[in-house]
């Protein structure tokens, strides 16, 4: 009886045990503290607003970051020129005003409001001049320095940028810039406090250490005051930001982690007003329904690319490699993928360019009714058309009777992705979709580190790929498919492939651009260049990226940018 | 003692070299690189850092360069963050060790006495639920227990926050921490006890009329300890630079997750740095087990 009654016991145990590895996976463990759709548990100091935005940050230097969440940190301790406002729109910060513009729009005479850095001394224009140099400089090593090319340099590398008082700054551009206030409003473009970075990086191998720790100098609306590393940051209110008075919430507490479970646990225990991103996935579907769920539509595509020289389109012509990779796009069913995976109300994507992004032109760039397919009519109604192409290629499809077909000669490919749930379901369902015309896709994963260095080298048949523009301007995702640019994974114009399209013209093409002074023709060029990479098929978007996040009903006044950047500074938070 | 001490420590001297030669190695051979990053970097840019990290030259010569700086006391930078990794490490290693030497206490002394009772009441009641609650703690992943805590204890019935900047808790951790080492020892225990109870000298001592207590404490225990201190100190060693999944569930600044995302970042110097400091905690360990069997049973001989 004992022993039948430990075996009962036993079993049970180990019932629970998979129940609970269930809740590790699902996130169930927060849902039994949330019921869907109810305010959770606030919490009621009303003086600190507390945040998780991800784990650990590499950088807390404006111009060495490269991560989102270290831009989100970098907006709410430093301000540079502009700013966003809670439109999404860039407005002057510490810039007095619009500039004055030449009028070849390529000087930029900036005046600025008198400002203080949180030690007390003034912000001038020097600093700025100081700052860009520094973020362009090659010991620097900034992976944004990028972003400084619209304006002209010198011959010894620098900017042409001049302060010609302490708070008049004038810029020289290599070419009108339709995104300029966005640049001036990204991180890189903020200034830094030019003793404490050169005090701590005397042999010029250091550059970010000046703010490895709290304490540093800045001039944004909260200063580091406490870091414990992996665990917590605390920032408390800048007193000398130059909107001081309009800083309501005192101080702003991150807890520094990426786990989605510990992260939900927190919010609905009522230690955290604001999660962003980090939510289960199994929870979306219910939080819809809560008001403190929220989206805000980004500026990125998730795509899935082809190897342009990828074996398998050899023995093919050019048309005929576009027409292989035009039938395998019609077969991905992009809504069921969209509402399978990605839970998050994210859109199909029938264009690369993203909807809602500016033109530089004063419009949006993709009209409401642009498209070049029907990105929720793709997959299986598309199958007839994609077995004709297929057959334009030389294959010859059987019917197998269930709305299926084999394929001859067999057709093998390799879809290379990263671990993650998502990305592996999103492989799995376009390997299910391609096989129904009896095409063979293998699935392969490969650690981070090893499936970015393989994607960039072009080691790859298909690969997942996905683009979160830097700033509100489509050249940002135009300019990244000339051929001899760094994320050019699709290997246009690299050793091209008798089947590779011809990709001079696209240089070319971005060049024009990069000078063309007209905004409305610049426009069009735009316009051009994506179809040109549209016609080849090599780049098959699947949705738009979109941010998702949780926001306490009590906590009003956090600006989310498309960018992903949050602004913390003009929170309010009720006791209730 | 002295004589063999010195033995040691001179043989771990060679080991821990031959450890960072294998390491330095091994991991420059695994595909990647430090660099590697979604958005591609300027190549000039990764030019730069290739020279100022030494990237840019022969393996070899980076690996004496490396060791050199060792033995200067300069353990180099992270290739991620920019930050000394000495520095660095030592935090997280005092944070690991906070709640490592905690949780190692409360294995040893829980799973010591839980053991014992085990034995003495074997096939009872108490022997069933130890054995019972001792399977499940075996079993029970650490990511499945800490999520249990966490939903039970912060929760449920909100006893802990989930997250405190100012008063972090430990407890928890703590407990995830302990619970897989305390059930281990506590099997160890028992089955050791179990064998030294049955040994002529515990019958010869019971028969010379020693005191029940003083039998079981003093000759059995003490026997019965052995296998358990083999166990204890590479457990020690292991659980004081900390467990990756308590502390991510925990948010906890350990050690733990450092050599793991080190290795996914490609993060040379903080891999080295971390494998030369779990190689010496370990060795560390084994030497100090070696010394407590001499000290728990004299016949030992080290030499």
């Amino acid at each position: 009886m004992k022993k039948k009654l430990i075996a009962v016991l036993l079993v049970a145990s180990m019932a629970a045990s998979m129940v609970a590895c269930g809740n590790k996976n699902s996130g169930s463990a927060s849902k039994e503290a949330a019921a869907p759709a109810e305010a959770t548990t606030v919490n009621t100091d009303t003086t600190t607003l507390k945040i998780n935005l991800a784990s650990e940050p590499d950088y807390l230097d404006p111009a060495l970051n490269s991560s989102v969440d270290g831009a989100t940190l970098a907006c709410n301790s430093f301000v540079g020129l502009y700013t966003y406002d809670e439109t999404d729109t860039p407005v002057p910060a510490l810039a007095d005003g619009e500039p004055e513009i030449s009028e070849d729009g390529l000087h930029y005479t900036f005046k600025m409001i008198e400002s203080k850095w949180s030690n007390g001394e003034e912000v001038t224009a020097n600093d700025f001049v100081y700052s860009w140099n520094r973020a362009v400089a090659e010991e620097t090593a900034a992976d944004y320095a990028y972003m400084f090319a619209p304006i002209a340099t010198n011959d010894d590398g620098t900017l042409k940028i001049e302060a010609t008082d302490d708070y008049t700054l004038e810029v020289e551009l290599n070419a009108p810039c339709a995104y300029f206030y966005d640049l001036l409003a990204f991180p890189a473009f903020m200034p830094v406090y030019q003793p404490e970075v050169e005090a701590a990086n005397t042999d010029g191998t250091k550059p970010g250490a000046w703010c490895q720790d709290a304490g540093f100098t800045c001039n944004g609306a909260y200063t580091l005051t406490d870091w414990k590393h992996n665990e917590s940051m605390t920032y408390t209110k800048n007193p000398n930001f130059y909107r001081a008075d309009d800083v309501k919430i005192e101080k702003l507490e991150f807890m520094l982690s990426a786990d989605d479970t510990a992260i939900y646990a927190a919010y609905n225990a009522g230690d955290l007003d604001f999660v962003d991103t980090h939510i289960p996935a199994d929870e979306i579907e219910t939080l819809k329904n809560s008001a403190e769920f929220n989206v805000v539509n980004t500026l990125g595509t998730y795509y899935v690319g082809f190897n342009v020289n990828s074996k398998i389109f050899d023995g093919l012509t050019k048309e005929q490699a576009v027409e292989m990779r035009q039938a395998l796009s019609l077969l991905i069913d992009r809504q069921w993928i969209v509402d399978t995976v990605e839970p998050t109300e994210k859109t199909p994507a029938d264009t690369f360019i993203p909807d809602g992004m500016n033109d530089g032109n004063g419009g949006t760039f993709e009209a409401e009714d642009a498209g070049y397919y029907d990105a929720t009519a793709t997959g299986a109604n598309n199958i007839e058309e994609a077995v004709k192409l297929l057959e334009d290629c030389g294959y010859s499809f059987t019917e197998n009777g269930d709305g299926t077909y084999a394929m001859s000669p067999a057709l093998e490919l390799t879809y290379l992705t990263n671990p993650s749930t998502k990305h592996e379901a999103v492989a799995a369902l376009i390997q299910q979709d391609w096989g129904k015309v009896g095409i063979s896709v293998k699935v392969e994963t490969e650690d981070w580190n090893v499936f970015l260095e393989d994607r960039k080298a072009g080691k790859f048949d298909v690969a997942r790929e996905g683009w979160i523009a830097d700033f509100n301007d489509p050249i940002n995702m135009l300019e990244m498919w000339v051929s001899y640019g760094g994320n050019n994974d699709m290997q246009f114009g690299k050793n091209p492939a008798k089947a590779a399209p011809d990709w001079t013209e696209y240089d070319e093409l971005i060049q024009e651009i990069y000078t063309q002074t007209d905004y409305a023709k610049r426009a069009e060029l735009m316009h051009k260049a994506e179809d040109m990479l549209m016609s080849t098929y090599a780049v098959v978007p699947v949705w738009f990226e979109n941010n998702i996040y949780l926001q306490k009903s009590n906590v009003t006044g956090i600006i989310a940018c498309k960018n992903m950047n949050k602004y913390f500074m003009y929170a309010e938070k009720t006791a209730e | 003692m002295a004589k063999y001490i010195t033995k040691r420590i001179l043989l771990a001297i060679v080991s821990i070299w031959i450890i960072t030669m294998i390491t330095f190695f091994a991991m420059n051979a695994i595909p990647g690189g430090p660099f590697n990053k979604e958005k591609a970097t300027d190549p000039a840019v990764i030019k730069q850092l290739e020279e100022r990290y030494n990237l840019d030259k022969p393996l070899g010569e980076q690996y004496v360069i490396y060791i050199k700086n060792l033995l200067h006391g300069d353990w180099g930078v992270s290739l991620k963050t920019g930050r000394p990794i000495w520095s660095d490490m030592i935090n997280k290693f005092g944070v690991s060790a906070k709640l490592g030497v905690r949780a190692a206490i409360i294995a040893i002394i829980v799973g010591i006495i839980l053991g014992s009772c085990a034995a003495l009441t074997r096939n009872r009641l108490p022997d069933r639920l130890i054995i019972f609650f001792t399977t499940l703690g075996t079993a029970m992943p650490s990511f499945v227990l800490a999520t249990l805590l966490l939903l039970v204890f912060c929760l449920w019935l909100g006893w802990f926050q989930v997250f405190s900047s100012s008063d972090p808790n430990y407890t928890l951790p703590v407990i995830a921490l302990s619970v897989y080492p305390m059930a281990y020892i506590t099997r160890l225990t028992k089955t050791s006890m179990l064998d030294a109870l049955n040994q002529d000298y515990i019958r010869t001592a019971r028969a010379k009329g020693v005191s029940k207590l003083k039998v079981i404490f003093v000759h059995g225990l003490r026997n019965a300890l052995i296998p358990v201190i083999t166990y204890v100190g590479p457990m020690v060693a292991y659980i004081l630079v900390g467990s990756m999944v308590v502390e991510n569930i925990f948010t906890i600044g350990g050690l733990g997750s450092t050599f793991v995302t080190s290795i996914s970042n490609r993060d040379y110097p903080t891999i080295m740095a971390v494998t030369i400091f779990l190689a010496i905690l370990m060795v560390f360990a084994n030497l100090l087990t070696d010394v407590v069997y001499k000290l728990v049973d004299p016949r030992i001989k080290l030499d």
